[in-house]
């Protein structure tokens, strides 16, 4: 079993990142050479689709930023709302929580394509169409229940004797949650506040009806326009230029805040 | 002076603890003393502020503490679990209450420094709690509620997680850190032979109600109570088979080997270095006798006692019963 765990690993590598590999490879092959097999392999390589790309209009950077902007923003307002809401949950009586709990899972489990012709009537009513800060609320409100039962969690595992104690030192509820509460369930806040960002970062359906405007259109939007841009050819490799760009913002993420994401994975508990 | 009058609290409708009146005098230490359950870790959770109560009132040195959060009452609690903050290193732990209360860093760093070398934990200043032990971490606890300069400490069974010679170790401390101090001191402990050695009082409870309160002698000397005479005293207490209606208790140490005694048939010994105990058949039923180490007991045994060191309690209310 250990002689053959490094074969594993490499498999399971191979098996996930190998359409990383294959896009990145694309992203830098001419077009002609993605259909044409013969062409010597010195003259394949090219920067074309990423010039592309970056000199269109609007550049590319431009629907990078108007994600982030998007992801952060719903980012900070989910864990804002999320963080006060599950430890006021995790504090009370056990009855109260197991039907907090089902009532938040249900929400979660909701499928929330079901809700964007709703939410597009809400926008149209409020004005809230093409604006990428009003786009996060919906945003927000989507990814709340999975927040919160993951920070439901993180808070439960911490002893209320720690909240007693503290209290004792004269720390007020907000004084508890900046100095001893959010401190030790920051790995549970990070890998919740990532995947709050990766749902924004990946959603299509509410970005599309909120968001016409060319300079305004996230990242999703745009990749599937510039996929749907010409109706006689697929533009594989602007499409794969686009998909590792769009990628390395991520990346950077995964990689700034790893250790807490591993720490959250695998133990929502702090120990005493 | 800490004073509880007629205290209560339940939950939905069952008493955790009812009527509950204590004074802790200035300079005091009262031990609450009872099975798991009986409530007594609930009373300090009222003092503290961490609950409510539903019945009844607390003045420290003669104000009420209702409508006082926990945050503004001047306490210093101990944990069992000791309830340090993980993430931090002895000296934030100790650090944090103070900068809460605004405290100049200067002045902080003084009084820490002196906290320290007082609880002995000056080369451990910048260790965090899960790189010490048990005994160590506890007195890190101490050590912050030193800091808190308290008007009256509150010790949730502060040594029930160390191993007999560790608490051994902090005995003599929380007696010259906390107990000599000018301030009451209530401790809550299920180990009777800890609450005879720390408290100058003990207050034993059953299900939520004191059973009796007093020194640890006439706790020992005149049990109130079936119950407290059961609980306090190791070897337990002895009970007599019925003869005249009264419940007859009769302790180990207080029983002595005698020719013309009631004839006992040995059962079984446990030697325990200066003395021994003897388990013992006989008429009044199974006895321990706790003896002299160089008795060489035979099959068969004569015991006897004198009738002044018998307690009696009434079968049906289990209080003690006066004799003349």
């Amino acid at each position: 079993m250990n002689r053959s765990r490094p074969l594993w690993i490499a498999l399971l590598l191979i098996w996930s990142l190998l359409p990383m590999l294959w896009q990145l490879i694309t992203s830098f092959t001419s077009s002609d050479a993605l259909v044409n097999a013969d062409i010597p392999f010195q003259q394949r390589w090219t920067l074309a689709h990423y010039r592309e790309l970056l000199s269109g209009d609007p550049p590319f950077w431009r629907y990078l930023f108007n994600s982030s902007l998007v992801g952060g923003l719903s980012t900070l307002l989910t864990l804002l709302l999320a963080v006060p809401a599950a430890y006021g949950i995790a504090r009370m009586a056990p009855a109260s929580r197991r039907t907090i709990r089902t009532v938040v899972g249900a929400a979660a489990l909701f499928p929330y394509v079901l809700l964007f012709l709703a939410l597009l009537e809400l926008a149209r009513e409020f004005q809230m169409g093409n604006n990428l800060l009003a786009i996060a609320l919906p945003y927000a409100g989507l990814a709340l229940p999975l927040a919160l039962l993951l920070l439901i969690s993180a808070f439960e595992g911490l002893p209320n004797e720690l909240d007693d104690a503290a209290r004792l030192e004269g720390l007020g509820v907000v004084d508890r949650l900046r100095w001893v509460l959010m401190p030790l369930i920051a790995p549970a806040t990070a890998s919740t506040g990532i995947l709050v960002f990766l749902f924004a970062w990946n959603e299509y359906p509410i970005a599309l009806t909120w968001l016409s405007r060319d300079d305004l259109l996230t990242l999703p939007v745009a990749m599937a326009r510039i996929a749907g841009s010409s109706i006689y050819a697929v533009p594989y490799g602007a499409y794969a230029a686009a998909t590792v760009l769009g990628s390395l913002p991520l990346l950077a993420l995964v990689l700034l805040c790893q250790r807490q994401i591993v720490a959250g994975l695998t133990n929502g508990a702090v120990k005493g | 002076m800490l004073k509880l009058h007629t205290l209560g609290k339940r939950y939905g409708s069952r008493w955790i603890l009812r009527d509950l009146n204590l004074e802790v005098l200035t300079g005091e230490c009262v031990a609450l003393l009872g099975p798991s359950g009986c409530g007594k870790s609930t009373a300090l959770r009222l003092i503290a502020g961490l609950e409510h109560p539903d019945e009844g009132g607390i003045e420290l040195d003669g104000r009420s503490l209702d409508g006082i959060p926990a945050e503004r009452r001047r306490i210093g609690m101990v944990f069992q679990s000791y309830a340090l903050f993980p993430h931090l290193s002895v000296r934030d732990n100790l650090d944090l209450g103070l900068k809460i209360r605004g405290m100049a860093p200067a002045k902080r760093r003084e009084q820490i420094d002196a906290v320290l070398s007082t609880v002995q934990l000056v080369n451990e200043a910048d260790r965090r709690p899960e790189q010490l032990s048990g005994g160590q971490r506890q007195r890190v606890a101490l050590g912050r509620a030193l800091l808190r300069n308290p008007s009256v400490y509150l010790l949730d069974e502060p040594m029930s997680n160390l191993d007999a010679q560790l608490r051994d170790e902090l005995r003599p401390q929380l007696r010259r850190l906390i107990l000599q101090g000018p301030q009451p001191v209530l401790y809550v402990t299920h180990d009777q032979q800890e609450a005879m050695a720390l408290a100058d009082r003990i207050a034993v409870l059953r299900n939520g109600r004191i059973e009796q309160i007093g020194t640890p002698q006439e706790l020992y000397l005149k049990p109130a109570t079936r119950f407290v005479a059961g609980f306090i005293g190791r070897p337990q207490i002895n009970w007599l088979k019925k003869t005249n209606g009264a419940c007859i208790g009769i302790r180990p140490e207080h029983l002595r080997p005698d020719e013309n005694g009631d004839r006992c048939r040995l059962i079984g010994r446990e030697w325990l270095g200066a003395n021994q105990l003897l388990l013992l058949e006989g008429a009044a039923g199974q006895l321990q006798m706790l003896c002299s180490a160089d008795l060489q007991p035979g099959e068969n045994l004569g015991v006897s006692w004198s009738p002044q060191d018998e307690h009696h309690f009434d079968p049906i209310s289990e209080k003690r019963l006066s004799r003349s």
